[in-house]
Parts: C-alpha cells; sequence; structure tokens
C-alpha cells in the first residue's frame, strides 16, 4: 500500500448520517455548547416542507430557531450584512445552512462576519488568513448542492475563501433532506464528487487518510449514481450519493486538486455548463492520458471503482487500462439514462472548439497535476470529440 | 459498500506524520497560539531517550517549560492534580504528552483540571460534560498499537476512592497528533508484535462488528493492509524506518475506525485478561483475534471474508472460493501469530498458556480463566458483538485460546 514519508490530514467535520439524524441536532447543539441557531436556506426548501422538519426536531427542546429562508441564488454582501445584524440583534449563537451551493457559500461566510466583524470578509479573503475557529456551524446538506459544500472553500461575491474553519463542526445527513430535486443539479454535484475523489486517489499527494475518505465516496457514486438518476426517488440511493459528497469535500481539502477538476471548472465559468458535468467528461480523458506515463496509482483506483471482486479477478498490469474503461463505461451509461442529458462530450454541451486553446492557457495558472498546456490541449481536444 | 441506517464518524484530530514530523511542532504550537508547552511521559519512554529526540526537534524555538516523565502505567487522580499543579505553577499554556494509553488519559486529565478550573474532576466525567475547547494537546504516541492519540475518551482512576471515572467528549481529542517513526524504532521485537497486532485487531473488529460504517470501513482496511504489509517484516528487521511510518500509521488509522465504530468480544475478553492477570493488553488481543472472528462467523462471515484482500492481497483473494475466504482469512491470522512467534524467538506468545513473565512464569494460570470470564460480563463493549455471549461463551472461548486450539463450532450460539 502506497505511503508517502510525509503526510498531514485534516478534517474537522463530524458526519452524522442515517434515519432521522436531524433529531439529533438539539443534543449537536448543546455539545458545541450553542443553543439558538440561526437557520438560513432558499425559499424552495420551505415550499418543499424542509424547514418544517428541521422545526419538528426542536419542538420539545426548548430550544427556539431562527430560520431565515431568503437566500437567492446569487446572494451579494448586502445580504450577509442583512443577516449578520439578524444574529446579532437576536442573540442567535449558532449557524445551520440548509441545502448547498448559494446557502452553504453564505453560511460560511456569514459565519466568518459573526465570529469577527464585517471588515473580516475582506481581510480573511484568499489562502488560510483565518487564526481561530469560528462560531459553530452546522450543515444539512441535500442532493441540490455544488458538491463542494463541506470542503473548506467558499465563493461569494467574487471572493474566495480558504480555510479548515470554514468546514461545519457537523454535517447532518438526513434521508428526508436528501430526495433529489433536479436531476442534473444532483448529477452535477455526484460527479463533482466523483472527481475530486477519483483525483485525490491517484494523486501523488495522496495518503491513507485521504483515502479514508475517497474510498467510500468513489464507491458510493459507482454503486448508486446512476440507479438515482433512473429513478430520483431512490431514496438510500440518494442518502448514499449525499454521503458521498461530504466525504469528497472533506478529502478535497487535503489535497491538491486535479486536472478534471482544474480545467471542468474554467470550461464550466467560460462556457454557463455546471462544472461537475464538465468534469465528468473530462475525468476519463486525464486519466487515460496519464496511463502512457507509469499510471502512478491508477491500477489501484480499480478497487474502489468497481469493488473488491472485480479488482482481484483483473490481472494487475491491465488493472488501470479497466479503470478508466470503468469511468467510460459509467458515462455512457449516465448519458443513455438521462436520454442524454448528461452530456459525454464538450462538444454535446455546445462548447466553442475554439475555446479549448484559451482554456489550455489559462490552466497554466493553476493546479493541474502536473499536466503542461501541450497536454491540458490534448485532454480537452479528445473531451470534445468523445474519442 | 454498507451504509448503516445511522452512523456517525469524527476525527478531528490533525494527523502530521513522517519521518520527522516531530521538527514541525513550533509551528503547530504557534498555528494554536501556544508557546510554553508541558511535556507529559513515563520512564519506560523517558528512558528509551525518546524525549531527547523530542526536546532536540523543538528547543531552538519553543521553550520547554516543564516535562514530567513520571506518569506510572496505573496513573491515577493524585498524578493529574499534582501534574496540573505543576503545569499551573510553571505558567504552561500547552500540553504534549509522550506515550501510551496512560500518558494520554493523564494529559487528557490535566487538560480538564487547567482550563476548567477544576477541583472537582468528577463534575466533568461523562458523556458530553465538557462544552468547550481545553488548553492545546499534541499527541505523541509510542506504541504503534493502542491508537488512543485520536480517541475522545480518558479513564481517570481514583484509587483513594475506589472509583474509575471515564470522560467522553469531542474536546478531549488532541489539537494534533504527530506520527513519527523515530517514536517506535526503539520498541523490542515482542512489543512491535504485540502492539502491532492490538491495532489489527481494533481495525478487523472495527470491519465485523456491529456499528461499521463507511468511513471506519475504510480507515480499517487501510490499516489491516499496511499491517499485514509491514508487521512481520518490521518485527524481523527493527529498524525499517519506512516500516515503522507504515505501522505508526496503521496504528492510528485503527484507532480512527474502532473508535467511530466501537468493538467487540475481542476487546471485551482482552481487557479483561489484561485486568485479571496483568498481561499487556495487546499481546491479549493478538491471541483472541483468531477466536473473535471465529466465534461470529456464522453472523458476520461475509465481512470477515472481505479482509482476505487487505490481508493477503489479490492474487490469493481471487484464487479462493468466496465462501471459504472468511476461514481463509482467521488462518492468515494464526500464521501472522506463529510468523510472529517464530521471529521473535519465540517471545510473542501464541496461546495464553504460553504467556510467561521475565522471570519465566506462566501469567495466566488456567485457574483464572473463570474470574475472566466473570470480569468480562461486566464490560459494556461486548453489547456491539454481532453474537451474543454469556459466562460459559467466555469461558469456552478463553479456554481455546489458552490451549491455542480452534472453536468447538457445535458449541457455538446460533442467534
Amino acid at each position: 500500500m502506497f505511503l508517502p514519508s510525509n503526510y498531514e490530514f485534516f478534517c474537522r467535520v463530524k458526519i452524522n448520517s442515517g434515519n432521522r439524524a436531524l433529531d439529533h441536532l438539539p443534543f449537536e447543539l448543546d455539545t458545541l455548547n450553542a443553543r439558538k441557531p440561526l437557520v438560513i436556506t432558499k425559499k424552495s426548501a420551505t415550499e418543499r416542507g424542509l424547514t418544517d422538519i428541521i422545526s419538528d426536531a426542536f419542538r420539545d427542546s426548548g430550544i427556539t430557531i431562527g430560520i431565515f429562508d431568503g437566500v437567492p441564488s446569487v446572494p451579494d454582501v448586502a445580504l450577509i450584512r442583512e443577516l449578520y445584524s439578524l444574529y446579532r440583534d437576536r442573540g442567535y449563537d449558532a449557524v445551520i445552512s440548509l441545502g448547498g451551493d448559494a446557502v452553504a457559500d453564505t453560511a460560511k461566510v456569514l459565519n466568518i462576519a459573526v465570529s469577527g466583524e464585517p471588515e473580516d470578509l475582506e481581510r480573511c479573503a484568499g489562502d488560510d488568513l483565518m487564526e481561530k475557529p469560528l462560531k459553530p456551524f452546522i450543515m444539512i446538506p441535500t442532493l441540490s448542492g455544488s458538491g463542494y459544500e463541506t470542503s473548506r472553500y467558499a465563493f461569494f461575491a467574487g471572493r474566495a475563501y480558504a480555510s479548515h474553519f470554514l468546514m461545519p463542526d457537523i454535517a447532518v445527513i438526513d434521508p428526508r433532506m436528501c430526495i433529489a430535486e433536479d436531476m442534473m443539479t444532483a448529477a452535477a454535484s455526484s460527479l463533482v464528487a466523483l472527481t475530486h475523489s477519483v483525483e485525490a486517489y491517484v494523486s501523488p499527494g495522496k495518503n491513507p487518510l485521504t483515502d479514508g475518505y475517497t474510498f467510500p465516496a468513489i464507491r458510493f457514486v459507482m454503486e448508486n449514481m446512476l440507479n438515482v438518476i433512473k429513478n430520483p426517488r431512490d431514496k438510500k440511493g440518494c442518502l448514499a450519493l449525499v454521503n458521498a459528497h461530504c466525504m469528497a469535500g472533506c478529502a478535497f481539502s487535503n489535497i491538491e486538486a486535479g486536472i478534471a477538476h482544474t480545467l471542468g471548472k474554467l470550461i464550466g465559468d467560460a462556457s454557463h455548463v455546471p462544472h461537475g458535468i464538465c468534469m465528468g467528461i473530462l475525468l476519463p480523458h486525464a486519466l487515460e492520458l496519464q496511463l502512457s506515463g507509469d499510471g502512478g496509482h491508477i491500477g489501484d483506483l480499480l478497487l474502489p471503482l468497481a469493488g473488491f471482486d472485480v479488482y482481484a479477478e483483473t490481472p494487475e498490469e491491465q488493472r488501470p487500462q479497466k479503470a478508466v474503461t470503468v469511468l467510460y463505461d459509467l458515462q455512457r451509461d449516465l448519458y443513455s439514462a438521462s436520454g442524454g442529458a448528461i452530456a459525454r462530450t464538450l462538444e454535446g454541451v455546445n462548447v466553442q472548439k475554439e475555446l479549448l486553446q484559451d482554456i489550455a492557457r489559462k490552466s497554466l495558472g493553476h493546479s493541474s497535476g502536473g499536466a503542461d498546456m501541450h497536454n491540458c490541449l490534448k485532454i480537452l481536444e479528445r473531451a470534445w470529440e468523445g474519442r | 459498500m454498507e451504509l448503516p441506517k445511522y452512523y456517525e464518524f469524527c476525527c478531528r484530530v490533525k494527523i502530521i506524520a513522517g519521518h520527522d514530523a516531530l521538527e514541525k511542532i513550533p509551528g503547530i504550537l504557534a498555528s494554536l497560539r501556544a508557546e510554553r508547552p508541558m511535556i507529559i511521559t513515563d520512564k519506560g519512554v523517558s528512558g528509551a531517550g525518546l524525549i531527547n529526540i523530542v526536546a532536540d526537534a523543538i528547543k531552538d524555538s519553543v521553550t520547554i517549560m516543564a516535562i514530567a516523565d513520571d506518569v506510572p502505567p496505573d496513573s491515577d487522580l493524585r498524578v493529574v492534580n499534582r501534574l496540573a499543579h505543576v503545569y499551573r505553577e510553571k505558567g504552561c499554556d500547552s500540553l504534549i504528552a509522550v506515550g501510551g494509553g496512560s500518558v494520554m488519559d493523564t494529559a487528557k486529565g490535566i487538560n480538564i483540571v487547567v482550563s476548567e478550573k477544576a477541583d472537582d474532576l468528577m463534575k466533568f466525567s461523562g458523556a458530553n460534560a465538557l462544552k468547550r475547547p481545553l488548553k492545546p494537546l499534541i499527541a505523541i504516541p509510542t506504541t504503534a498499537g493502542t491508537g488512543s492519540e485520536v480517541t475522545l475518551v480518558a479513564v481517570i482512576k481514583d484509587h483513594e476512592k475506589h472509583l474509575k471515572m471515564c470522560f467522553v467528549s469531542y474536546f478531549l481529542l488532541p489539537d494534533v497528533s504527530i506520527v513519527d517513526s523515530r517514536m517506535t524504532l526503539s520498541l523490542p521485537p515482542a512489543i512491535t508484535a504485540a502492539t502491532g497486532m492490538d491495532a489489527l485487531s481494533h481495525a478487523v473488529e472495527a470491519y465485523t462488528c456491529l456499528a461499521k460504517n463507511p468511513l471506519s470501513d475504510a480507515h480499517a482496511l487501510a490499516a489491516i493492509n499496511l499491517i499485514s504489509e509491514n508487521l512481520v517484516k518490521v518485527t524481523k528487521n527493527p529498524n525499517d524506518r519506512n516500516g515503522r511510518l507504515a505501522m505508526a500509521s496503521a496504528a492510528t488509522l485503527a484507532g480512527i475506525a474502532f473508535s467511530n465504530s466501537m468493538v467487540g468480544m475481542v476487546h471485551t475478553l482482552g481487557q479483561s485478561v489484561g485486568a485479571v492477570c496483568g498481561v499487556p493488553h495487546g499481546m491479549c488481543m493478538a491471541i483472541l483475534l483468531p477466536y473473535g472472528l471465529e466465534y461470529n462467523v456464522h453472523k458476520n462471515g461475509h465481512f470477515t471474508a472481505e479482509l482476505l484482500l487487505p490481508l493477503s492481497g489479490a492474487e490469493v483473494y481471487a484464487g479462493i472460493p468466496k465462501e471459504q475466504r472468511a476461514e481463509e482469512v482467521i488462518a492468515s491470522i494464526r500464521r501472522m501469530n506463529q510468523d510472529l512467534h517464530d521471529v521473535t524467538g519465540g517471545r510473542y506468545a501464541r496461546y495464553f498458556g504460553e504467556v510467561v513473565d521475565r522471570d519465566g512464569m506462566q501469567m495466566i494460570p488456567k485457574e483464572m480463566l473463570p474470574d475472566v470470564a466473570k470480569s468480562a460480563l461486566g464490560d459494556g463493549s461486548i453489547f456491539y458483538n454481532p453474537e451474543e455471549m454469556d459466562y460459559d461463551d467466555f469461558l469456552m472461548v478463553l479456554e481455546a485460546a489458552w490451549e491455542g486450539k480452534s472453536l468447538d463450532t457445535n458449541r457455538i450460539k446460533k442467534g
């Protein structure tokens, strides 16, 4: 088993997952020494009855919760100012985010403000600029997120934040919250989780503790994603996928991003296609290009991708190629199960071929897992055509 | 992969591992905003020169305010209070615990006293009685076995009142654990073998007992893989630094796995043998491990079978039919015990009847087994064992493990 001669790992997130997990919220808040949480979410969560479930969890607890359900899809600093005042004036002492993406980012950034002062939003933007733990922060993820929720990253109003203190103290994964609202969002976020986990699993910077999170994350996506796309009401599958999202976020916070992540993000931003869809298209191509070298850990990847039996039955020298094939198979299956909605090629999501050169050039300034511009362009071109 | 109806997983400890991880302590202390650490350890650790290594690694940039190297193997409240007094007197602001379970527990106890200004530790005993972060605590394990550098529990005895206080809180987790290969480099072969098998039992029970979950599973698989690839090798060749790092990493992984999944009968009986007969914990666990798997195999054989992959590799796994894999796992753990016995020149015991003290006296007389079984009855950890166990079942397992014979499958409950 691969063991680097030096490594570090840190994940402060406690994961509570399963039936009626939300009912433990009053107890969990108590362990964090908090007793007046502010729940923040989107209107749609209230419309779908999700905030009621949270209120119910607190019914006999003697705890009064605040609920703010007005987070828009593109929140701005004015919203943080509003929430900051609300939090301070009403004496809240913890933030609970219900739902992902913009809601999670808003919660993270709000927590920076209420743990210090609103000016910290400017001061703390960047890498590792927070010096001490923030106020208690609990996250209730859904399947309508970005796949980044539990990570140490936040993106808000044009600023990027990175700190282990932004990770939630607890992620409460309750099946009542995990039903897929929208197939494409569920697919994109799950492909973000898969890409992050796979690229972490084959990264030279990996260690046994990152494997501790990426292994189950990859397993869960491989075992459940297709089922959920076919049947969004697959409760157990949805729960497993949200688990995978949380685990992937934890691992992603401990390792440099890979090339499929970087290119997927750049294309997504340039062409307004969800990042996860782009990453999912790029992932097998990015791995395939690495096969020409010594293959690194790609052979080992077959274990979480395909399970114990397939791994053991595949001769060692064939495992790297087999791992890549398994990912192409997933791509093909998702494409047909979604009636073509989950595209297999960049052409399929209407990315202009002329854009590729530009993206490859841009990737140079980012973490690219050792790939140079020439290789980036090769990955992009192959992913564009699907060859 | 199994997704239980409900599970929790948490390891808030930052892990820093490597051949020169100790050198990172000054930076870690600075990030925890501390600069005046007190080192807590025991005579064995300091006698082996390990505190010198730690001190050398940090003394250029950090002043060590106090070194207490007299934590006894059976530490208690008096020790905790005495050392808390030293901590305050010397104006310390953080703790560095270097050692095994007793040292870690003592350091956690001191931390409660100095952080909460507690004169009565009892007030904070039980689950979740602590409500806020304590002073910075850095844990440096020296045994590659217990995993207590990543657990949220501390047990402090009060010998005067004959009490055992148990503390459970996430605030008891060390802030950082430093896994440095130099800390285990001087472990003698027999202890290397026993502590390594202790870690293996943690991981195997985590994977096969009732409270397993996907994250504890993945940590357990990694631990088992590292142990099977390195333990016999390192026991044979103690100066293998990479092997030492692998074993220390495995112990930490196994500690994370079992403290998030609970354990089963191997742990229950291992504790009881240790307590009643004064035998090192790791050795009891190693001897009992194959019996635990055998006893439960009709309940959890499908999980046990999967362990053949990390234990014996892909070729062996693929070459053995599914229904025979669990049996092969048990056999291969027995072979590991035999190999360790051989490479330690017989110092590592294969069964209880073979465990002797320094003077060659048997440490577990057969007559004591009923007492051990009685003691096990009072241990709550049996709750997560897949199959139920009463006094007769405990005794049956102990007697087989005393002689080194396989269990008589006809006598096992099939509940």
